[in-house]
């Protein structure tokens, strides 16, 4: 991918760097972009539309960019090997169609159900990263046969009915307020981030999972058992995904089957845009837990605002795909011009 | 025996054996699977099919992905129905406009990641909303009904036998497309590109330009895909191309493409094309529980790629 | 098809001259259907002349960008805090929706359901719509009728199977194949879509033409489909009941390639509802003992109204669709709400 030019940028982490540099790291930086773009759109919405800054609208985004950061985040945990998961959306809905099952029909109680419902994501994930490792084939090919019989099962066995009789503490969460503004979907969400980024920098796990994705052989070579780190990737990637499932359950008060479209398809696009908005490299190997959160937001705030803005209902998508060019290349000249000043 | 091995070797044998075993199993349970009309509708799902999975492996030859391959064969399929309802254009015109406009498309996306040395997947992904966004927008999710007569009869006939018309704009673009990346330096400069960018510059190949060629072939033929549904279907639907994705990439790589570029073949393409039809097909014939399409679709899938990596495996066995 | 429905808001303008009387100035309208899909194009208009003759401030037709239950729940999260305090909506998923529609009413919005309902308990005050199941039962009545006497062995296509309406069709379509002594041989499924629908039925027809006598469709696309590949096949000797008012099934019903099709009445939900809505907001309640009927979702079901045409009635269609629109709209005050 012609990405491969940004890896000279980026590449030896090890090497010491002293304050200054990592001051114009930092500007050059992913994060330090989507912020200043986030900042910029915010004032942007709030000057031209009504009701942007309302007490509701600043909670409904919170809320939406949960469930989108953590699609993000499930999708991020297996870009870090190279790989891909088209099955983010099928197994997160048959995680939470689990969890309602466990509710409705054998009367567990909430907790047990959630925990449920995060084992089925956790063992679909393997199913997908032990096929991977065993097989050999590229994810891209074994998690697209598997988003098909993932859902297509799910849809078998519930014959597409939802499960509705949640218990109240789900709803309720769900539409809870914190401070007016905040939703404690976000909180989960962030924490989530948080270890995550924990995982990648302090722990020995975390970094066999960057180097099996960096270069394989070379991993292998240094004593790291890479097929593991793959598995342990896809294991993490699909808990993730129920966990987003599980928050739109929350959010919906129910268990649906399309809640995330047919065969989970439509989870697809969030799921990228915010990994790759937020730096995290295709083919593997870096990472950038800030950025995919930062990237999911941004997304999710254009949408809020092109809605806001009343641009013809038609024509969102249009004007949601152009503002993401504009967002990229606006980074992209922005580093290019710092590159160029400190560099030079 | 060496010679069989070198056979085995080749991209297209696997799916081949898997296509024909396919076919003797499902004839030998339903008679009329074989039967003229349903051969006739098989090759119509191919005629179009084949071109969306050729559409998306030129890009996959120069290691790249297009996720606006849908995006951009609907844009076609209405703006070809929506010039000859609107202005009344006569129908070569407008299939010219439209396959000018899928074309286009193509090259912008090519440019656009020349230009900005951002990864093809994101812009692919900025410009299927834009594309997608810009159909809904002319269409309001309407479609148009103002077909020609001409255009509707060469959707309805037959070629010859049980070979429907449709199928020749297809032919012709296979043989073209197996032309250009066997004999022709521009398929040369395209799966060099794929295989190494660097060395590819080195040697002299331009790999812009290169990049943005194999954009605008991908927009032409997924143009050209979207005017064969139109002429179909009879009506020009906005959501022609939704769901298109999946069978995009499928395809290729059930035909043995690497995902990583350099490595495609059109015949093992066409193929794999096949092969979903076919499976697809069966499921309908043997009145399997609607439900239960979805996974035995996958399971297919798995199931015939598996069979092409156990194909690949063995003969490097043997060699030892 | 734009033009059709302006002849029904005329019809709508003539009739409703008098009700303008009593609106709620501030009045700010949406009708939301579930995802973009030509059924509902005519709610636009609907909302339009709804604003024209009622004086409501707007009557808005917004249509979320894909066909996604999120998609809507942040389109209406938007036009509430936009100030829009009126919703009419297709819930993208009957349960689904419902807690935003919660949220929605809990900020002090009017909700009503239109073409399709929210499941028991909602806030929405009624649910108007199609009555899928009663019209598919209907449509298949009227199938068999044209079969005659003897062996009827009918093929059922559908929508998606996500959409719990189809579980609904393909229940009441057996129920009435059952009654009348036929067979149903095949359901096809998930086919709401130009693509997977041509391929399906057309492969299905190849293979089993001669197995059937008649086809019932339920769902748009797989109607001007099937539609599309009889009249390819010529004389197959099978009879078709399609469903909606898509031209080329009209086409095909005027040319006799099919017996007929089961209307659904678009217009008068948009602009019925937006009558209710504005009443609503007005101060009206609903009565408690409102005479509703109640379908598997809900008990707060009005019948927005479904008609059979066929070659003798079809192009009269726009007339039937009216009489529909004006019968239900006459005494909807009378009948259902309580105003001061």
């Amino acid at each position: 991918m012609s990405a491969q030019d940004l890896v000279p940028a980026s590449a030896g982490p090890l090497s010491p760097t002293g304050g200054g540099l990592s001051r114009t790291r930092f500007f050059l930086s992913n994060e330090f972009g989507l912020i200043l773009l986030i900042a910029a759109f915010v004032a942007v919405f709030a000057f031209t539309t009504r009701g942007f800054l309302s007490p509701f609208n600043l909670f409904s985004l919170g809320r939406n960019s949960a469930v989108n950061i953590m699609i993000g985040l499930s999708m991020m945990t297996v870009i870090v090997t190279g790989g891909l998961n088209l099955a983010v959306g099928a197994i997160g809905v048959c995680a939470a169609m689990v969890c309602g099952w466990m509710i409705e029909v054998l009367a567990l109680p909430w907790p047990l159900a959630v925990l449920g419902g995060l084992a089925l994501g956790a063992a679909l994930g393997f199913v997908n990263g032990w096929m991977v490792v065993r097989t050999g084939l590229h994810s891209f090919i074994i998690t697209l046969a598997t988003m098909s019989i993932f859902f297509g099962a799910m849809i078998f066995l519930t014959r597409a009915e939802s499960f509705r009789a949640m218990p109240e503490v789900f709803s309720a969460f769900g539409k809870m307020k914190l401070a007016t503004y905040l939703s404690p979907l976000l909180l989960v969400t962030l924490a989530c981030a948080l270890l995550l980024a924990w995982l990648y920098r302090f722990t020995v796990t975390g970094r066999e999972m960057l180097a099996a994705g960096a270069n394989p052989a070379a991993a292998e070579l240094s004593g790291i058992n890479v097929n593991r780190a793959v598995i342990l990737c896809h294991v993490l990637s699909g808990v993730l995904a129920g966990l987003a499932a599980l928050m739109l359950v929350t959010r919906n008060g129910a268990a649906i089957p399309s809640m995330a479209g047919q065969l989970g398809q439509d989870w697809l696009l969030p799921a990228f845009l915010g990994p790759v908005l937020g730096g995290t490299l295709l083919k593997g190997g870096k990472v950038s837990v800030l950025g995919t959160v930062l990237g999911a937001f941004l997304v999710t705030m254009l949408t809020s605002g092109l809605l806001m803005l009343q641009v013809g209902a038609f024509w969102v998508q249009t004007f949601l795909g152009l503002m993401l060019l504009v967002a990229v290349l606006l980074d992209k000249a922005r580093r290019s011009y710092l590159a160029r000043r400190n560099l030079a | 025996m060496l010679h069989l091995s070198r056979l085995s070797r080749a991209d297209w044998f696997g799916p081949l054996l898997a296509t024909i075993l396919a076919i003797l199993l499902i004839q030998s349970f339903s008679a009329s699977f074989l039967s003229a009309y349903n051969i006739e509708i098989l090759l119509l799902a191919i005629a179009v099919n084949a071109l969306v999975a050729y559409s998306q492996m030129v890009i996959i030859a120069i290691g790249q992905m297009n996720l606006s391959v849908g995006a951009i064969g609907g844009l076609a399929a209405i703006s070809f129905a929506g010039v000859m309802e609107v202005w009344g254009l006569p129908a070569p015109l407008a299939l010219l406009l439209a396959l000018a406009i899928g074309a286009l498309a193509g090259a912008v996306n090519g440019i656009l990641i020349r230009i900005t040395g951002i990864s093809a997947f994101v812009i692919t992904l900025a410009t299927l909303s834009i594309f997608k966004g810009i159909n809904l927008g002319i269409t309001e999710a309407q479609p148009f009904y103002g077909i020609p007569e001409s255009v509707k009869s060469f959707g309805a006939s037959i070629l010859f036998g049980p070979v429907p018309l449709l199928v020749l704009p297809t032919a012709i673009v296979t043989l073209l497309l197996w032309l250009m990346l066997r004999r022709l330096p521009m398929g040369r400069f395209i799966l060099a590109v794929g295989s190494n960018e660097h060395a590819a510059a080195l040697s002299g190949i331009s790999v812009g330009t290169t990049v943005v060629a194999a954009h605008a072939i991908s927009g032409l033929l997924a143009a050209l895909a979207g005017v064969l549904v139109v002429a179909r279907l009879q009506i020009g639907q906005p959501s022609i191309g939704d769901d298109w994705l999946i069978l995009s990439f499928a395809a290729p790589v059930i035909g043995g493409a690497i995902l990583a570029g350099g490595h495609v073949s059109t015949m093992a393409t066409l193929l794999g094309v096949v092969i979903v039809a076919i499976i697809t097909q069966a499921l309908v014939l043997f009145s399997i529980d609607p439900f239960l399409v979805q996974v035995v679709l996958g399971a297919m899938i798995l199931a015939a790629v598996g069979l092409n990596r156990l194909r690949a495996r063995t003969p490097l066995k043997g060699s030892h | 098809m734009r033009k059709t429905f302006n002849f029904i808001a005329m019809a709508g303008l003539c009739s409703l001259g008098a009700a303008a009387a009593q609106a709620a100035d501030d009045s700010q309208l949406a009708l939301v259907p579930g995802g973009p899909h030509p059924y509902f194009a005519a709610w636009e208009q609907a909302g339009a002349d709804a604003v024209k003759d009622l004086g409501i401030a707007a009557a808005d037709y917004k249509v979320p960008q894909k066909w996604e239950l999120t998609q809507q729940n942040q389109l209406l999260e938007s036009l509430l805090s936009q100030g829009y305090n009126g919703f009419m909506i297709f819930p993208g998923d009957p349960v689904g929706a419902v807690s935003t529609a919660e949220e929605l009413a809990e900020n002090g919005a009017q909700v009503i359901a239109g073409a399709g309902c929210f499941k028991d308990p909602s806030p929405a005050a009624f649910c108007l719509g199609t009555d899928t199941g009663n019209s598919a039962y209907l449509g298949t009545k009227e199938l068999l009728k044209t079969l005659g006497d003897g062996e009827k062995r009918i093929a059922h296509f559908t929508g998606f199977l996500v959409d719990p309406n189809t579980q609904l069709r393909i229940d009441a379509v057996n129920k009435a194949a059952e009654e009348g002594g036929a067979t149903v041989v095949q359901v096809i499924a998930d086919i709401d879509a130009p693509e997977p629908a041509e391929e399906k039925i057309n492969a299905y027809l190849a293979a089993h033409a001669d197995e059937i006598d008649g086809i019932i469709t339920t769902a748009w696309v797989p109607a001007v489909v099937a539609a599309n590949a009889l009249r390819k096949m010529g004389d197959t000797g099978i009879h078709m009941v399609g469903i909606d008012h898509d031209e080329v099934v009209l086409a095909a019903i005027k040319d006799g390639v099919i017996d007929g099709t089961m209307l659904q009445n678009p217009y008068g939900q948009g602009y019925i509802g937006a009558f209710a809505l504005d009443k609503l907001r007005s101060g009206c309640t609903v009565k408690e003992d409102a005479p509703f009927a109640s379908n598997a979702l809900t008990n707060k079901f009005i019948d927005s109204g479904t008609a059979y045409v066929d070659a003798s009635s079809v192009d009269g269609y726009i007339d039937a669709m009216r009489a529909e629109t004006d019968k239900i709209l006459k005494d909807f005050e009378a009948t259902y709400l309580t105003c001061n």
